[in-house]
Formats: structure tokens, C-alpha cells, sequence
């Protein structure tokens, strides 16, 4: 098992990540977006935010526990990446749907109000105003859930991870992710030739996720300089 | 006829009855002062006139405002024409964070601008150009800030962001302005940059303004109305309503007995 490179779980990571980018950030981001501007302050949203509040503190194994029981069993996706990367997403939605929400309660309402007296629509005022004004905080939920997303180990051992995956050709693949190869090597009997294998692969994580961070840091300062109020 | 013609307005927040039975007629051209102490229904009621209260959940509004002949409040209004026929200006300055050719050039774009045929067609950058230059002449703000017409809005001091709102409001070329409270966060001066615009605005544009200050009213209004707990007390020219109130509550504000 100390045999062999990291190529498949740095993949496998990087495949997940775009994957719950592609799921979590159009269903986090339009709906945290249409909840705050069109149920506003109505009793149902108010509900609706406690609940994803407290969907936002579930442990990950909990996360986990639901995607095998929901994506595995139930649905027979079989440990796949499409379980893996589904039960990702539903420990980032709630982190990106909260970011979103405070970023766009950010915005002063009297900004709207000026859009919507001079005839705009509901709709061009959440895309020419509320978005890119509040861009700037929305990637940077995105990037934190995204991080946290990235480490997560308990809900894709349960769900899409196997020992000697390759990488994967099809979404019902299973697949390698690299904290996983790092909970692996810390488990195996060879310690002495595993744990510098998991130190190296834990600095390779790290890394990914110090790369990802700098592109939306990069991102979201474009934001921040062209829309400062 | 009137240009503004307001028939037995009622507006419920929740359980609060905000403005009762008000009936009103504005002439074209004219500037009317809405006066009155805080909480009276100023604000609500100019916000009736291009349906801005439409926005805030549980407020309900019975009878008629007549714009150009029609009901506003009629099933079949489309909302957003309304409002693109009526300019507004807030009590805070809220210029867009964008810079402020792009703040003016906003609404032009969204709406298109209309030819001599009342044909709509999106408009060009040329046209876009033109009409950030006209609108920013009309508000007296072109000289000061034409060289830096890609700077953010936000680097305008007050009483300018207050002047780019207006040109704002101009862009859509509306028949009637709603001036909102517009001096109560401006300092002297920049008040009366702004009184000297509404000024130069009457003739052309029906102009609207709450204010609380009454002698803004005195100075520029043709007609003044004023609002006591969600009633229209008085109504009538501003020389009359100053110096000869009919009305025991006109008189007592106005003298400063009360609010």
C-alpha cells in the first residue's frame, strides 16, 4: 500500500472539489439570493434561516451517515464520487447559503430602493446591484466552505472513497481523495514507511487548498476595488 | 386637468391607519410643499405616488392616484412603467457604488431610449454619453465632475452624491419628481445648490417635496399641503398657508406651537 504515488487522490480531490463547486455554489448563491429578496423578512424565512443555521453546525460523520443512507442505499448511486461529491455539498450549502445571506443583508437597502424607483425590475436589480455588490463576500463563503469542504474526510469515506481507486472515468466510479490517503497511511502497519507518505500528502493538501485560496482571494479583490461602497 | 389627481387615499400598516381619506390635486408645473411633524404620513404618501410602498410587506393602499389620467392603482398597471415615469430622490444621498457615469447611465440602459417616433431601441454609447451629459447639466453637477466622470460616486462629497441622484432622476426623463426630505442630511450650502435646482426644475417637471423645514417650503413651493396624524389638514398656495392658515392646527405648526 506505501507503494505507489498520489496522483489518484490528488485527482480525486481536485474532481471533488469541482463537483460540489458545480452542486452547492448555483443552489447555495441563487437561493440564499431569492430567499433574502423575495421572502424577505416573511415568517417562512425566518424559519428557513434557524434551520440552515442549524444544518450549518451538523457534524461531518453526520453528513456522512445521510449520504449513505440517502445517495448509496437508497438512491443505489453505490459508493461512487457522484454519492461522494453530493454528500459533500451538503456540508458546504449551508456554509455558502449563510455567506451569501449576510453578504447580501450587507447591502443597504436604500441602494435597492434607488434601482427599483427608477423602473427597474426585481430581477435587474438583484443582477445589476445585489450581486456584484455583494460578489465580494459570496466568494469569500464560498472559498471558506470550499477549504473546509476539501479536508472533510467522514463524509466521503462513507459515501465514494476506496482503498485502491483509480481515477475515476465515470461519475459512478469510486474514486481517491487526499485526506483520505492520509487517514490510510496513518491507519496502515507499515508505520515507518506510511507516515512520512501521509505528512508529504497532507502538505500536498494544504498546498491545493492554499492555491484555491489565492485565486478567490485574487477574485474577489477585483470585486472589492470595482464595487466599494 | 390636474396632473396628479390623489382621490380618497388610504394607506393600513398592519393595524396602523397611516393616511385617511386624503384627497388632493396637483397642477403640472407646479412645485408642492408636503409639510407636517414626524409621522404625519408625509413620506407614505409621496411614496403612494410612484407605489414605492409596494415594497413594504403588510402596507395596503385604497383609492385612486390619477397620473396623466390614469389609476396607478388600477389591476391591469404595470408597476415599472409607472415608476420609469416618475423620478425620485431619497433622504440620504444613494448613489449606486459604480462610478457616476455609469450611476446615471443605469436607468437609460435597462429602459432604452425612446426616438421621435415613441419607437424603444437600446441605446448606444454615443446616446448613453449624450444623456449622462444633459442629465448632469440639468442638476448643475456637469462642471465639477465632468473630468472625472469614471471616479466612483463615492468619492462625491454629499451634497454632490444628492445632486448625481437628481440627474439620476433626470435620465429617465420623468414628468414628475419626488423629492423625499433631499436637504435633511446636507449642510447649508449644498441645501441651496439644491433649492436653486428645484427652482430651475419647475415649469418642466411636477415636482413633489416633503421637507421638514418650512422655510424650504416658504421658499420654493407654489402650493403647500400639510399632513397632521395621516389627515391632509390644509391645502392651498404657500403665501396662503403661511401667513394665512384657515386651519387652528395649520397655524399652530406653522407657528411653531406644535411638532
Amino acid at each position: 500500500m506505501v507503494s505507489g504515488g498520489i496522483l489518484s487522490p490528488i485527482i480525486g480531490t481536485i474532481i471533488l472539489m469541482a463537483l460540489v463547486l458545480l452542486i452547492s455554489v448555483p443552489i447555495g448563491v441563487l437561493g440564499a439570493i431569492f430567499i433574502t429578496e423575495y421572502w424577505g423578512n416573511h415568517r417562512i424565512s425566518r424559519i428557513w434561516w434557524m434551520v440552515v443555521n442549524n444544518l450549518a453546525g451538523v457534524p461531518s460523520i453526520v453528513w456522512g451517515l445521510v449520504g449513505l443512507g440517502l445517495l448509496v442505499y437508497y438512491l443505489d448511486f453505490g459508493l461512487s464520487l457522484l454519492a461522494a461529491s453530493i454528500t459533500l455539498s451538503f456540508v458546504a450549502l449551508p456554509l455558502i447559503m449563510i455567506a451569501t445571506k449576510e453578504a447580501v443583508d450587507a447591502i443597504p437597502s436604500s441602494i435597492r430602493e434607488a434601482s427599483i424607483a427608477l423602473g427597474a425590475t426585481k430581477w435587474q436589480t438583484i443582477r445589476h446591484h445585489t450581486i456584484p455588490y455583494s460578489a465580494s463576500g459570496i466568494l469569500t463563503g464560498i472559498i471558506l466552505s470550499l477549504s473546509r469542504t476539501a479536508g472533510e474526510t467522514a463524509p466521503i469515506l462513507l459515501t465514494g472513497v476506496a482503498v485502491n481507486a483509480a481515477i475515476p472515468n465515470s461519475l459512478f466510479d469510486s474514486i481517491q481523495a487526499l485526506p483520505y490517503y492520509i487517514y490510510l497511511m496513518t491507519q496502515t502497519s507499515d508505520r515507518s514507511a506510511a507516515i512520512p507518505m501521509a505528512y508529504a500528502a497532507a502538505l500536498v493538501l494544504i498546498f491545493l487548498i492554499v492555491v484555491m485560496n489565492l485565486g478567490a482571494i485574487v477574485l474577489r479583490n477585483r470585486y472589492r476595488k470595482k464595487y466599494r461602497w | 386637468m390636474a396632473k396628479i389627481q390623489v382621490e380618497k387615499l388610504n394607506v393600513h400598516f398592519e393595524k396602523n391607519h397611516a393616511l385617511k381619506d386624503v384627497s388632493i390635486s396637483i397642477e403640472e408645473g407646479e412645485i408642492t410643499a408636503i409639510i407636517g411633524p414626524s409621522g404625519c404620513g408625509k413620506s407614505t404618501f409621496i411614496r403612494c405616488i410612484n407605489r414605492m410602498n409596494d415594497l413594504i410587506l403588510g402596507c395596503k393602499v385604497d383609492g385612486n392616484v390619477i397620473v396623466d389620467g390614469n389609476n396607478i392603482y388600477d389591476k391591469d398597471v404595470d408597476v415599472v412603467d409607472v415608476r420609469k415615469k416618475i423620478g425620485m430622490v431619497f433622504q440620504k444621498p444613494n448613489p449606486f457604488p459604480k462610478s457616476i457615469f455609469e450611476n446615471i447611465a443605469y436607468a437609460p440602459r435597462i429602459h432604452g431610449v425612446t426616438d421621435g417616433d415613441g419607437n424603444v431601441h437600446k441605446a448606444s454609447k454615443k446616446e448613453l454619453q449624450e444623456i449622462v451629459e444633459w442629465s448632469l447639466r440639468r442638476s448643475a453637477l456637469w462642471d465639477e465632475v465632468k473630468d472625472r466622470l469614471d471616479k466612483s460616486a463615492y468619492n462625491l462629497s454629499g451634497g454632490q452624491q444628492q445632486r448625481l441622484c437628481i440627474a439620476r432622476a433626470l435620465a429617465i426623463r420623468p414628468g414628475i419628481i419626488l423629492f423625499d426630505e433631499p436637504c435633511s442630511a446636507l449642510d447649508p450650502i449644498a441645501t441651496a445648490k439644491i433649492e436653486d435646482l428645484l427652482i430651475d426644475l419647475k415649469n418642466e417637471y411636477t415636482v413633489l417635496i416633503v421637507t421638514h423645514n418650512m422655510q424650504q417650503a416658504a421658499r420654493v413651493a407654489d402650493k403647500t399641503a400639510y399632513f397632521y396624524m395621516g389627515d391632509l389638514i390644509e391645502f392651498g398656495e404657500t403665501k396662503q398657508i403661511f401667513e394665512n392658515p384657515k386651519e387652528k392646527l395649520t397655524e399652530q405648526y406653522i407657528t411653531g406651537r406644535m411638532g
